[in-house]
């Protein structure tokens, strides 16, 4: 039986992972395949988060949303809580919506990246629960991520 | 009769008792270890591996990333899939400055394309798709077509949380031109 614990113990010890590490994915930004016209006319929602150098700001370039700006804390690090409200705010008015263009400046470090990522992504069990109907059977089913597919917008190098 | 009086006996005896193994002891340690181990036990699908002195920011995410070609970033270079790539120069600014302060950026010799691609890394990301995708073509592993496997095109980046953003755009520029399409951002999980 000791043969046995000292074996196991040597394998869960040698196959255990100690390094947590979780990921944020990101796809690199597609050319739109949808008429220029048709967006136009359509005016998506296009929701873009611009992290400034002492704000946030929350727009839209249809102006589908009211613009809103958040500024940065005392310590001059963006308020990630504020953000994430904001953001729950306008998944509650466009459910069906998955998509956020994040705009971050140069000087932003990778600390305040996935920070604010996770504050645009995730829903955490605290947030008030959301619904969103299921387009097949029509029943209300509970929204499991904010804005899951987070772009870059700005990877040529502006800002 | 003299040999059991003496110190050097008692002594002999003494410690023969003090290295006894104790069996049921030993078994609740073992077993306790054993519970701890069973509980905190997660298989991974991914062989990531970190730098020392490396200090990752940590993520409410709860995706855990399975195996991809990896680059990790520290304030002072590159290191793509186990080989150092690129260094980093001081800059200007941080002469004489704590290794906290320092900052440093890429050396213009290294850039490309108006100062967007990294030339080192792209060699790297260019030469490691061809190799799976020579891989893909002489594996048995077919599409519905008959076709080679397509290149998944997934870069997992890990960066220290001083890098700056100026930074990641560049590695994803060149990761873009080099045929990749979508980028893992890594970070420890935050509990709770």
């Amino acid at each position: 039986m000791l043969d046995a614990l000292v074996t196991l113990i040597g394998f869960l010890l040698f196959s255990m992972s100690f390094l947590a590490l979780v990921s944020v994915e990101t796809p690199m930004p597609q050319i739109s395949q949808e008429d220029v016209q048709k967006k136009i006319t359509e005016k998506p929602l296009q929701l873009t988060v611009s992290l400034r150098e002492k704000e946030t700001e929350i727009w839209s370039p249809f102006e589908r949303i009211k613009s809103q700006t958040i500024p940065h804390n005392d310590e001059g690090m963006p308020d990630t809580a504020g953000i994430h409200a904001a953001m729950i705010e306008i998944k509650r008015q466009f459910i069906q919506e998955n998509k956020v263009v994040f705009v971050p400046s140069a000087a932003t470090s990778y600390d305040i990246l996935i920070s604010v990522m996770d504050a645009l992504r995730v829903l955490e069990p605290t947030d008030p629960a959301l619904f969103k109907p299921n387009e097949q059977t029509g029943i209300d089913e509970p929204v499991k991520a904010l804005f899951p597919e987070v772009v870059f917008g700005n990877l040529l190098g502006e800002g | 009769m003299a040999a059991y009086r003496s110190i050097r006996f008692r002594r002999g005896r003494r410690k023969h008792k003090e290295t006894e193994l104790q069996l049921t002891s030993m078994l609740d340690v073992l077993v306790i270890i054993l519970v701890f181990l069973l509980k905190s036990y997660s298989t991974s699908t991914n062989n990531f591996t970190t730098l020392p002195g490396l200090k990752l920011p940590l993520s409410a995410s709860q995706d855990i990333p399975p195996d991809s070609l990896h680059l990790i970033i520290t304030p002072e270079g590159m290191t793509f899939e186990n080989n150092r790539i690129v260094e980093f120069e001081l800059s200007a600014g941080s002469l004489g400055a704590s290794e906290e302060d320092a900052t440093y950026s890429l050396k213009a010799a290294d850039l490309a394309e108006d100062g967007r691609q990294i030339k080192p890394l792209y060699a790297a990301l260019t030469k490691a798709k061809d190799q799976a995708e020579l891989l893909r073509a002489k594996s048995k592993a077919r599409d519905a077509e008959g076709n080679p496997l397509p290149f998944d095109g997934i870069l997992a980046i890990q960066a220290d949380k001083r890098v700056h953003y100026d930074t990641i755009r560049k590695i994803m520029y060149t990761g873009a031109t080099a045929g990749f399409k979508t980028f893992r951002l890594l970070a420890m999980k935050r509990d709770g």
